[in-house]
C-alpha cells in the first residue's frame, strides 16, 4: 500500500470514530477542572502551614510542641512503647507544661547525622551513638548541659561514661546506655573459666570472630599497646599501630587464622553457625542478645572479653567502647523542656523501664547496684566490658581513616596475602595508612 | 554430490544450534540465578542472614505473613500504600509532562527548542540526585517536608524534571507524517486536538513506554525518598522500608522477610510489564513505516 492510501485510511478512521472522541474531549475537561481544584486545594493548604512553638496558655500553663526522635522499638506497641510512656511520664510530672509529643523514627546510629544535616527541621530530643558526637558538634547542633542538670547526670553515671559526652569539656548529652561488643557462648560447651582465655576457648570448642570487620579486630592490636590519637582525645597524637608490638600481633593473627577451631564471622555467619550447632562462640553486642537467647536458651553465656596468649604472656583484648546518648537540639524553640525531657529519658526511672521493655543495659549508677539488675548475665558482662576490657573508642575526625586499613588487614589475612614473610611491611603499611586521609 | 552438500549443511546448521542455545542456557542460568536467590530465600524457613546451602532446608509462608501483620516495628503495608500511590500519581504527571513537551519539540518550531533540547540534553548528564540538598532545602521552604505534605512532595520531586526526558518519545513523534497534522488542521483541529485525537491514538507504543519508565522510576527510588522523608516513619516507601531490614538490629530476624518483600515490589512492576510487553517491544522499533 502507498503511503497516502495509508494515511487517507488513518484519516478516514478519524471520521468514523468521531462520537468516541467527544467523549474524551469531556472526560479531558474534566480532569483538568480536578487539576485545577487539586492545584488551588495544595495551595490552601501551604498558605495553611504555620510555624510551631510555644505560647503561654491560660492559667500560666505553657504550650509546647516537642518533637521526639527515638528508635522504632522504642515506639511499637510490640516492645511496650517505651518512648511514649516515659514522656507520658514526664508530661505529668511537669504541669506547668501543656506539651504536645511529635514523635519519628531515627535510631541512635543515623540520628546524629540527621540533626546535623538540618537542625532547625530535626527533633528537639533525640538519642544518639557518642561516636557521632563531633558531627553534631561541628554542625552545632547540639545543646550543652549545664548547672543543675550537669550535676545531675555527673552524680548518676560513671565519670568514664560521661567522658564519652564530653567535647572540650562540655557535655552534649544524658547517656542511657553503654554501646560495646563482648563474648556470646554456649555455656554447655565452655566453663566460666574457660571463657577468660581465648585460647582454652579455642581448644575446646569453635570460636568465631567477626575478623573482617574494624569495629572488632582492633582489640588485638590494643591489647598489645597499640593506641590510637593518645588517649583517644589527642588528634595531634596519631595512630600507633606500628613497630614490634603490632607486628607480633599481625603474626599472631595469621596463627590464629589457621586454628581449624577459629572460624571468621562475616555477613552474619557467626550466628548462622551458632543457630546450627558449627559455632559454639561469637563476640557481639546486646543487639544479638534475644536472638542469642532464642538459640542458646538457658545455655547462653556471656562474659567480657578473654585474654590470649602472646608469645607465653596474656594479653587482654580491648574493644572499642562508647556510649548512647539523649541530646538536645541548639536551636529547640523550648529549651527548657527539651533539656528538662532529655534529663528525664536518661533518668534512673525511664533506664529501668527501658531494662525493662527491651532490655536495654542500664548504667544510672543507682540502678547498676540494685541486685536484680546486677545479677542479669548481660548487664554484668556489659558493664564489665564496658569497665574492663575497653577504651573509649576516639570520636576525633581522624578516626574517619581508621577503619578500612584495618578491614583490610583482615581480609587480607583472611584471604593469606598477608603472610609471616610480609607481616612486618602488611603492618606498616597499615599503620601509614591510619595515620593518612588519603589525600595528603 | 548435491545430498552430501545438503546433509553436511544441516549438520552444520545442526552444531551451531546447538552451540548457541548452549551458550544461551548458560547465560540464561547465570543471568536468573540472583532473583531465583531471592525467591528462594523469601520462601526460606530458616532465620538468620546466612545459610550454608543454596536450597532452603524447608519452606514457608510465614516470611510474607510476617511483612503485613507484624508491622509495629516496621510497617510494610503502610510503605507499600505510600509508594503504590507516590508511583501513581508521579506515573501520571510525568507522563503527561513527558508527552506534551515531546508534542511541542516534534511539531512547533519557536524560537528557544534547539536551546532548550541543547540544555535539556546537558542537564541530562548530570545525575538526579546531584540537586538533593537543594530541592529538600527548597521543598521545606515551602513547608512540604513534613506530614502528609511529604507524599507531595516526593510526587514533586519524582515527576517535576520529566519534560527533559523527551528525547525518545520525540524520536517517535517525529516519525508520524506531518501530512496528518495538516490534514487534521484543513479539518479545522487546534493543536491540542491534534494532540490528543490524532498523534496520541497513533503513539500508544511510546505512551506505553513512558508510563513504564516514569513508573518503575519514583517506585524503585530510594535517595530522594530518604533525604525528604528522614525521621517521618509514617511516610516512608518500601525503599527505605527494605533498608532498615538490613541494619545491624534487625537483619537476623527480617532478612528473610526482606526477600519476601524485594519479591513483592517486582510484582507491580512484572504484571505492568508483562500487560504492556507488546507495546514495549513495537514502542521501541520506531513509529509508521511508510
Amino acid at each position: 500500500m502507498s503511503k497516502h492510501a495509508k494515511e487517507r485510511n488513518r484519516r478516514s478512521a478519524c471520521f468514523r470514530n468521531r462520537k468516541p472522541r467527544e467523549r474524551t474531549e469531556q472526560v479531558m475537561k474534566r480532569c483538568a477542572a480536578i487539576l485545577m481544584a487539586a492545584v488551588t486545594a495544595s495551595a490552601v493548604i501551604l498558605g495553611g502551614c504555620s510555624g510551631s512553638g510555644s505560647s503561654a496558655g491560660q492559667g500560666g500553663v505553657q504550650h509546647v510542641r516537642l518533637m521526639v526522635w527515638a528508635p522504632s522499638e522504642d515506639q511499637s506497641v510490640d516492645s511496650g512503647q517505651w518512648l511514649q510512656k516515659s514522656c507520658e511520664a514526664f508530661a505529668s510530672q511537669h504541669p506547668e507544661y501543656d506539651i504536645e509529643f511529635v514523635y519519628g523514627v531515627a535510631d541512635e546510629a543515623t540520628a546524629a547525622t540527621q540533626v546535623a544535616q538540618d537542625p532547625e527541621a530535626s527533633a528537639d530530643v533525640f538519642m544518639y551513638a557518642n561516636d557521632n558526637i563531633t558531627v553534631l558538634t561541628n554542625a552545632k547542633a547540639a545543646a550543652k548541659f549545664g548547672g543543675i542538670y550537669k550535676d545531675e547526670i555527673e552524680k548518676t553515671s560513671s565519670k568514664a561514661i560521661v567522658d564519652s559526652l564530653k567535647v572540650d569539656d562540655y557535655l552534649y548529652g544524658v547517656p542511657f546506655t553503654t554501646n560495646t561488643w563482648y563474648m556470646f557462648y554456649d555455656k554447655s560447651v565452655f566453663s566460666e573459666e574457660d571463657v577468660k582465655s581465648l585460647d582454652a576457648m579455642l581448644e575446646k570448642g569453635v570460636v568465631s570472630f567477626p575478623f573482617t570487620n574494624s569495629w572488632y579486630l582492633p582489640a588485638f592490636y590494643i591489647a598489645n599497646g597499640c593506641t590510637l590519637f593518645g588517649d583517644g582525645t589527642d588528634e595531634s597524637a596519631g595512630v600507633d599501630f606500628a613497630g614490634e608490638k603490632a607486628e607480633v600481633i599481625t603474626d599472631y593473627l595469621i596463627d590464629l587464622m589457621n586454628n581449624p577451631n577459629f572460624v571468621v564471622d562475616a555477613d552474619g555467619s557467626g550466628m548462622a553457625g551458632l543457630r546450627d550447632g558449627s559455632i559454639k562462640a561469637i563476640f557481639t553486642g546486646s543487639w544479638d542478645a534475644g536472638s542469642i537467647k532464642e538459640i542458646l536458651g538457658d545455655n547462653m553465656g556471656v562474659a567480657a572479653l578473654p585474654t590470649f596468649n602472646l608469645n607465653g604472656e596474656e594479653k587482654q583484648m580491648m574493644a572499642y567502647a562508647g556510649s548512647k546518648a539523649i541530646g538536645v537540639n541548639a536551636t529547640s524553640d523550648n529549651m527548657l523542656p527539651a533539656i528538662q525531657l532529655a534529663v528525664y529519658l536518661g533518668s534512673a526511672d525511664a533506664q529501668k523501664l527501658h531494662y525493662e521493655l527491651r532490655n536495654v543495659v542500664p548504667c544510672n549508677t543507682e540502678l547498676l547496684a540494685q541486685p536484680e539488675i546486677a545479677s542479669d548475665m548481660l548487664v554484668a558482662a556489659q558493664n564489665d566490658t564496658f569497665d574492663r576490657t575497653s577504651i573509649l573508642q576516639p570520636f576525633v575526625a581522624g578516626m574517619a581513616n581508621c577503619w578500612t586499613p584495618v578491614e583490610n588487614m583482615g581480609k587480607g589475612i583472611r584471604n593469606k596475602t598477608v603472610t609471616h614473610e610480609n607481616s612486618a611491611q602488611q603492618t606498616q603499611a597499615m599503620s601509614d595508612a591510619m595515620n593518612s586521609d588519603g589525600i595528603s | 554430490m548435491k545430498e552430501t552438500k545438503q546433509v553436511s549443511a544441516k549438520r552444520r546448521r545442526f552444531v551451531n544450534n546447538t552451540i548457541v542455545h548452549v551458550v544461551l542456557a548458560i547465560l540464561a542460568v547465570i543471568w536468573v540465578f540472583p532473583i531465583l536467590w531471592v525467591v528462594l530465600t523469601s520462601f526460606r524457613a530458616e532465620k538468620g542472614s546466612y545459610v550454608s546451602t543454596f536450597l532452603p532446608k524447608s519452606y514457608t509462608f510465614a516470611n510474607y505473613a510476617r511483612l503485613f501483620t507484624d508491622t509495629t516495628i516496621l510497617n510494610f503495608p503502610r510503605m507499600f500504600a505510600n509508594t503504590l500511590f507516590i508511583a501513581i500519581c508521579s506515573c501520571i504527571l510525568s507522563t503527561f509532562y513527558v508527552l506534551a513537551v515531546s508534542y511541542c519539540l516534534s511539531r512547533i518550531k519557536f524560537k528557544m527548542r534547539k536551546p532548550y533540547m541543547n540544555m535539556a540534553m546537558v542537564l541530562g548528564l548530570f545525575p538526579g540526585f546531584m540537586s538533593m540538598v537543594a530541592v529538600y532545602f527548597i521543598l521545606k521552604a515551602l513547608g512540604l517536608s513534613e506530614g502528609g505534605l511529604i507524599r507531595l512532595a516526593l510526587i514533586l520531586c519524582y515527576s517535576g524534571g520529566a519534560g527533559l526526558g523527551f528525547q525518545i518519545a520525540k524520536g517517535f513523534f517525529d516519525t508520524i507524517p506531518r501530512a496528518i497534522d495538516e490534514a487534521a488542521i484543513i479539518d479545522g483541529c487546534t493543536k491540542w486536538q491534534i494532540f490528543y485525537k490524532i498523534t496520541l491514538p497513533l503513539s500508544k507504543p511510546v505512551i506505553i513506554y513512558t508510563i513504564l519508565t516514569s513508573f518503575i522510576g519514583p517506585w524503585v527510588d530510594f535517595i530522594f525518598a530518604k533525604v525528604i522523608c528522614r525521621a517521618n516513619a509514617d511516610y516512608y516507601t518500601v525503599a527505605i522500608g527494605l533498608w532498615r531490614m538490613l541494619e545491624k538490629e534487625y537483619i537476623d530476624s527480617w532478612y528473610t522477610c526482606f526477600a519476601a518483600g524485594a519479591v513483592l515490589i517486582s510484582i507491580p512492576i512484572a504484571i505492568l510489564f508483562m500487560f504492556l510487553q507488546r507495546f514495549y517491544v513495537d514502542g521501541m522499533s520506531g513509529a509508521v513505516k511508510g
